[in-house]
């Protein structure tokens, strides 16, 4: 665990406004990081990859070094729109009952949810597992698509914003152990092969947890040094 | 390696972080304590305490607390056979895997399904009560139990995803069938609802504050030196 030192004093920049001005002007602070968790102002240091910086007060997750570079996502967020689609059309499971064959994938168990008279839990099932996790996997595909040539995206801050929302809400981690528990509980019913669906969802599970692992504000920055705000 | 070097906090030196994009502010002149400021970078509105955070985190406990009951009493599912149809509860459905031999499994469904909900409507419960008292006791603890509720929340919408996929699956007219049950809606709000919760709570809450010494009411942090 790197130490973290706060600074002895806030250093104000030289190109800072009088204090005296009447509306507040919000100044830049680069060199410093502040907790989100406990308030703690530290001396932002350089982390090599992989390394973990933690608030010396509450010890909340301050900045992980990074490991894949905006190339790099970019590569990762194709791979995943791939995985995507595959999981989402491609059959999760094949099942057989007395020679009655069935493929099985999700948007397919979320219509018949909502046909069943339950069309809540079918809305929240549909944006918890494909809603959101495509926004996220086509946001940053946006996003870093135009960054990596050197254009901020118009409508780059919406996008932004509207990606963090996608992230916190995906669950797609969620839904892949659902999917075995499921097979589990229906194995006694019927003779049941998983299919491709569910290994693409997988392989998706694992490139959207090592991109999202990382956070945004790299991206943010990237953004910013491009001109955007 | 902690050095012993005083802690200062954004508060008491103008300085807000931006929870949206990072980008750490100073604010330069006087503000009046309730003047909006919009990050520079995203746009975010910055504050050292978010606004109203113990009321709208409350609010969320409440309802989850009342919508408990209905989620872990109504049916969550039924299945139909030949034998006739069956509804099944939440625990029902652990219950069944513990005696199918499927131990790993009840165990994953029972703390995703059962132990995580509890968790964190009592974990939410007790750091709403002590942040109202402003209460100074074990912040560190209780600021990592905020992070540990905020880190499992997702994993309870589990038994959601299970029904819809048994419902897809399982659909072979009279001979085997399973059906969705109003159970499922209570408890996928439930488990929304704890989550907003969890995440409309400020954890900064927890942490006394020096800026704070001086009692008044939105006290401003002292002016640059
Ligand atoms: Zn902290």
């Amino acid at each position: 665990m790197p130490g973290l030192n706060i600074p002895q004093a806030a250093a104000r920049p030289a190109s800072a406004p009088a204090p005296e001005a009447a509306s507040p002007v919000l100044v830049g602070h680069p060199g410093l990081v502040v907790c989100d968790e406990c308030d703690a102002v530290h001396k932002r240091i350089r982390l090599s990859r992989g390394v973990v910086a933690r608030c010396r007060r509450c010890g909340a997750l301050l900045g992980r070094g990074h490991v894949v570079t905006p190339t790099g996502q970019l590569a990762f967020a194709l791979a995943a729109l791939v995985f995507l689609l595959i999981g989402n059309f491609a059959p999760l499971v094949t099942l057989d009952l007395q020679g009655i064959h069935k493929t099985v994938t999700m948007p397919h168990a979320i219509w018949l949810t909502a046909q069943a008279g339950e069309p809540i839990t079918a809305v929240l099932a549909c944006v918890t597992a494909i809603v959101f996790p495509a926004m996220l996997v086509l946001l940053r595909l946006y996003v870093l698509g135009s960054l990596i040539r050197g254009r901020v995206p118009p409508g780059f801050r919406f996008a932004m914003r509207a990606l963090r929302f996608a992230t916190y809400w995906s669950m797609v981690e969620v839904f892949l152990l659902s999917a075995l528990v499921s097979i589990v509980r229906s194995a006694g019913i019927a003779d049941l092969v998983p299919g491709m669906g569910l290994f693409a969802y997988a392989a998706l599970t694992l490139l959207l947890t090592s991109t999202t692992a990382a956070g945004l504000h790299s991206i943010w920055k990237l953004g910013s040094r491009l001109g955007a705000g | 390696m902690m050095d012993d070097e005083p802690i200062q906090t954004g508060r008491q030196l103008g300085l807000y972080s931006c929870h949206t994009c990072g980008r750490v502010s100073e604010r330069q002149g006087h503000a009046a304590p309730d003047a909006p400021l919009a990050c520079p970078r995203c746009g975010t509105h910055l504050h050292h305490r978010n606004p109203r955070s113990l009321e709208r985190a409350w609010a969320y406990t409440w309802a989850a607390i009342v919508l408990y009951l209905p989620a872990n009493l109504l049916p969550v599912m039924t299945t139909i056979s030949l034998q006739g149809a069956v509804d099944h509860t939440i625990l029902g459905g652990i219950h069944e895997l513990w005696m199918n031999r499927d131990w790993g499994l009840a165990v994953i469904v029972f703390v995703a399904s059962v132990a995580v909900p509890i968790v964190k409507i009592a974990s939410l419960v007790l750091l709403l009560l002590s942040a109202g008292r402003n209460s100074t006791w074990c912040s560190r603890e209780r600021t990592a139990l905020w992070r540990g509720i905020e880190a499992v929340g997702h994993w309870s919408m589990l038994d959601v995803f299970v029904v819809v996929l048994l419902v897809g699956m399982i659909h072979f007219g009279p001979l085997a069938g399973v059906e969705p049950e109003p159970g499922l809606v209570a408890f996928g709000a439930v488990v929304v609802l704890t989550i907003l919760g969890v995440s409309s709570f400020d954890p900064r809450l927890l942490w006394p504050d020096p800026a704070d010494n001086p009692p008044q009411p939105n006290a401003s942090p002292p002016p640059h030196e």
